[in-house]
């Protein structure tokens, strides 16, 4: 019923027609017709970009899916070899580290950048001159991810800055092997996202934190909210919509994360900081084995399918939904 | 009915214009005059050009290099081009199983008559034609040519009162002596794990060069006893502490320039980066080949490279491609390809300026050694992609040698299944 009555309420897009009436108008058009978007035409309208998410994604998905059916090298017809490759994932102990270092991630960058963004945003949401504190958290994200990992690669290497630092003020540690021992290449990994991601989930939340009425929070003063039971009751509520944004978000980005490790880590040693992503890649284009990288980018895309799914029919209610 | 006469013209044109770009993408071909060279060395750019000058001097072909720097890009690249009309007019590949992937494809120009030539006239050698040779046939010429050797600091040396080792247990000498003197004796070959392979080749090769070959062609396993042995080898020397820490992300040649490096070993082509900073050969460093480590026998296995220039059997203009491939081997186009780079040539007519290079291009054409070809090129593409990662896991925790060598196995066993 809810669905009917939200589907009704929903307002239709019309182009307005220029007041004093335009060339349309003057040759007798009806307003509303000819540029409305629920007229015999309006699935032309859209036609172009369904053609183009088609034919560059969704074709590509299907071949890639085929793909996952063969034996395949990239020069040679490929070959159909049923579920072999799929069968192969699962006795593959390199998968098992690339699944764990994958969750490991979507973990981590859930519960880092956006906690911490979370946290630096309603810190310094009532502070005098709170720009200027946040700022130094958003610098960061002015940098590509290539470049980071690249600096960070420099910072946390054998006899990097990190090390060096560690050794001058003679605290423990000054030998970490921090990107050679897996999982701590990728909770390292995870860390320095953090450093990057932390300023643009804190901006979200703060844009959140904005667009929240006042009248509730002032009614819940009145109550005697204030503190935890405020943020906790009051104010966590109200920025739901925001929050499943930033959370949605960043699981998806903790899924398919690849720039970052292949360039710090390119996997390795010995494949020990792989994710999924990079997994896929290696397959496909180093290792030249294009049908078992695409039953790898099969694997993903069904786990970031389902987790998004999910996820979001957990948080948006059935109303929210568009049909 | 307006809105339809729009959609129509629009859907004309659209498709019009789709159509104009289908055709467009590919190459015309018919007669050329200047070729565009596909190559995965976005660093030698510059050489390229000078090659592209003087080309054009001498065959009236002009050359623009397309320089890649990611090698699973460019792979990508050229494998895809195949199958559509984007064709290179040259292209630089591997030898080994890749280049016979590609010509089994039945995608590379023959190049038989101008290995046929060239030798007859001097400029290419019955040594190197095996390497482009696939079912008695001969493919692409020698882009380049490498040897594997140590380069040392000179510096070091001298103050340690050090010489280029004659043997095997005349460098393990030296490293004793460095190592005591606070020195890290070897440096290693690359931030990346792109050649971890270097001290397994060097070691396997010097100790049973037929089971390397072996290893390479399927016929033996990754956990014989002999590969086994190797790898005990190598690891006794990591432990020894001969080795500096993996994972550095700094060039070996800036550790060179810096005085840090004692020893690395690499391709001759690393003499490139030596020279770009400022650094001289005979001078600063010096380069000795690695001497085997059984010393019974016959022969010094020496490893070498040689990455093929090729052009497609169904090239845009497979004569001005051919023309141009004729004249890369003569020692015109050799010498100043050589001494652009500062590197050996292949051609043996061929006259390299450094007389600490042409040093080492006569020494490696003695009779005294055995060439194998480097583990990159000898290896299939899974097998060393397997590899790779494994010899950097290994690098980083040497007790996993064993686990290391039966993960490669096992992709091993399966590529030469099929294979």
């Amino acid at each position: 019923m809810s669905t009917h009555k939200a589907t009704a309420d929903r307002p239709k897009l019309t182009v307005v027609p220029p007041a004093g009436g335009g060339r349309r108008k003057a040759s007798g058009a009806r307003p509303g017709r000819g540029f409305a978007l629920h007229g015999r035409f309006r699935h032309a309208y859209i036609s172009p970009a369904v053609l183009f998410v088609a034919v560059l994604l969704y074709l590509p998905f299907l071949w890639t899916a085929y793909l996952s059916l063969t034996s395949y090298d990239g020069l040679a017809s490929p070959e159909f070899t049923g579920l072999d490759n799929y069968r192969r994932l699962l006795e593959d102990d390199a998968l098992v580290t690339s699944i764990r270092n994958t969750l490991l991630w979507v973990v981590g960058t859930v519960v880092l950048p956006v906690g911490l963004g979370l946290l630096v945003a309603v810190l310094s949401y009532d502070l005098r001159r709170g720009a200027w504190f946040r700022l130094p958290f958003l610098l960061p994200y002015a940098m590509s991810g290539a470049g980071l990992g690249v600096i960070w690669g420099f910072i946390l290497q054998p006899d990097g800055m990190a090390n060096q630092i560690l050794t001058l003020f003679g605290m423990p540690g000054g030998d970490t092997a921090f990107l050679q021992d897996g999982p701590r290449n990728t909770v390292a990994m995870i860390v320095v996202w953090t450093w990057q991601q932390l300023g643009v989930n804190m901006l979200l939340f703060v844009v959140g934190l904005q667009s929240i009425p006042k009248a509730p929070i002032e009614a819940a003063r009145i109550d005697g909210a204030s503190g935890w039971a405020m943020f906790r009751h009051v104010i966590w509520p109200l920025m739901r919509p925001i929050t499943t944004v930033v959370f949605g978000l960043a699981l998806v980005a903790g899924l398919k994360n690849f720039d970052i490790v292949w360039v710090m880590t390119q996997g390795g040693p010995g494949r020990s900081s792989e994710t999924l992503a990079v997994t896929m890649y290696r397959d496909v284009f180093v290792a030249n084995e294009y049908g078992y990288g695409s039953a790898v980018a099969v694997l993903l895309t069904t786990i970031t399918g389902l987790a998004s799914y999910v996820y979001l029919r957990r948080q948006v209610s059935r109303e929210e939904l568009p049909r | 009915m307006v809105p339809s006469k729009r959609l129509q013209v629009t859907a004309l044109t659209v498709g019009a214009l789709l159509l104009a770009a289908g055709c467009g993408s590919g190459d015309s071909g018919g007669s050329r005059s200047e070729l565009k060279l596909y190559n995965d060395k976005g660093a030698w750019k510059p050489f390229f050009e000078q090659m592209g000058a003087l080309g054009k001097q001498q065959t009236g072909l002009d050359m623009t290099p397309v320089g890649y720097t990611d090698e699973p890009t460019y792979t990508a690249f050229i494998k895809t081009s195949f199958r559509t009309n984007v064709k290179p007019d040259l292209f630089t590949w591997t030898t080994g199983g890749r280049l016979e992937e590609i010509v089994k494809q039945n995608q590379v120009a023959e190049t038989t008559k101008i290995w046929q030539d060239g030798i007859a006239g001097g400029d290419l050698t019955e040594d190197l034609k095996k390497y482009y040779t696939v079912d008695g046939k001969q493919y692409c010429v020698p882009l380049n040519t490498a040897y594997w050797g140590m380069f040392y600091n000179k510096k070091i040396f001298d103050k340690y009162d050090l010489k280029p080792p004659a043997t095997w247990a005349e460098l393990e000498k030296t490293a004793q002596t460095l190592k005591s003197k606070g020195q890290v004796p070897f440096n290693q070959t690359t931030p990346t794990s792109l050649f971890s392979f270097a001290w397994f080749e060097q070691i396997l090769a010097g100790t049973d060069p037929d089971l390397y070959e072996r290893l390479s062609k399927g016929q033996a396993s990754y956990t014989d006893p002999g590969v086994v042995k190797a790898m005990e080898r190598w690891k006794t020397m990591i432990d020894a502490g001969w080795f500096s820490k993996p994972g550095d992300k700094a060039d070996p040649a800036d550790h060179f320039k810096s005085g840090d490096a004692a020893m690395v070993i690499n391709g001759t082509w690393f003499n490139t980066s030596m020279t770009q900073r400022g650094l001289k050969q005979g001078e600063d460093y010096g380069f000795f080949f690695v001497p085997n480590v059984d010393p019974a026998l016959p022969k010094r296995s020496l490893v070498f490279e040689s990455g093929p220039l090729c052009s497609l059997r169904k090239a845009p203009d497979a004569a001005a491609s051919t023309k141009y491939l004729k004249w890369w081997i003569t020692p015109a186009a050799q010498e100043k390809w050589a001494n652009a780079r500062g590197d050996v040539s292949g051609n043996p007519k061929v006259k390299v300026a450094d007389p600490e290079l042409d040093k080492v291009t006569k020494e490696a054409a003695s009779g005294g050694n055995r060439l194998v070809l480097r583990y990159f090129e000898a290896a299939p593409a899974p097998v060393l992609t397997e590899a790779l990662s494994g010899f950097d896991k290994f690098l980083n925790k040497p007790e996993t040698y064993m686990d290391v060598l039966k993960g490669i196995q096992k992709v091993n066993e399966d590529y030469w299944k099929s294979h």
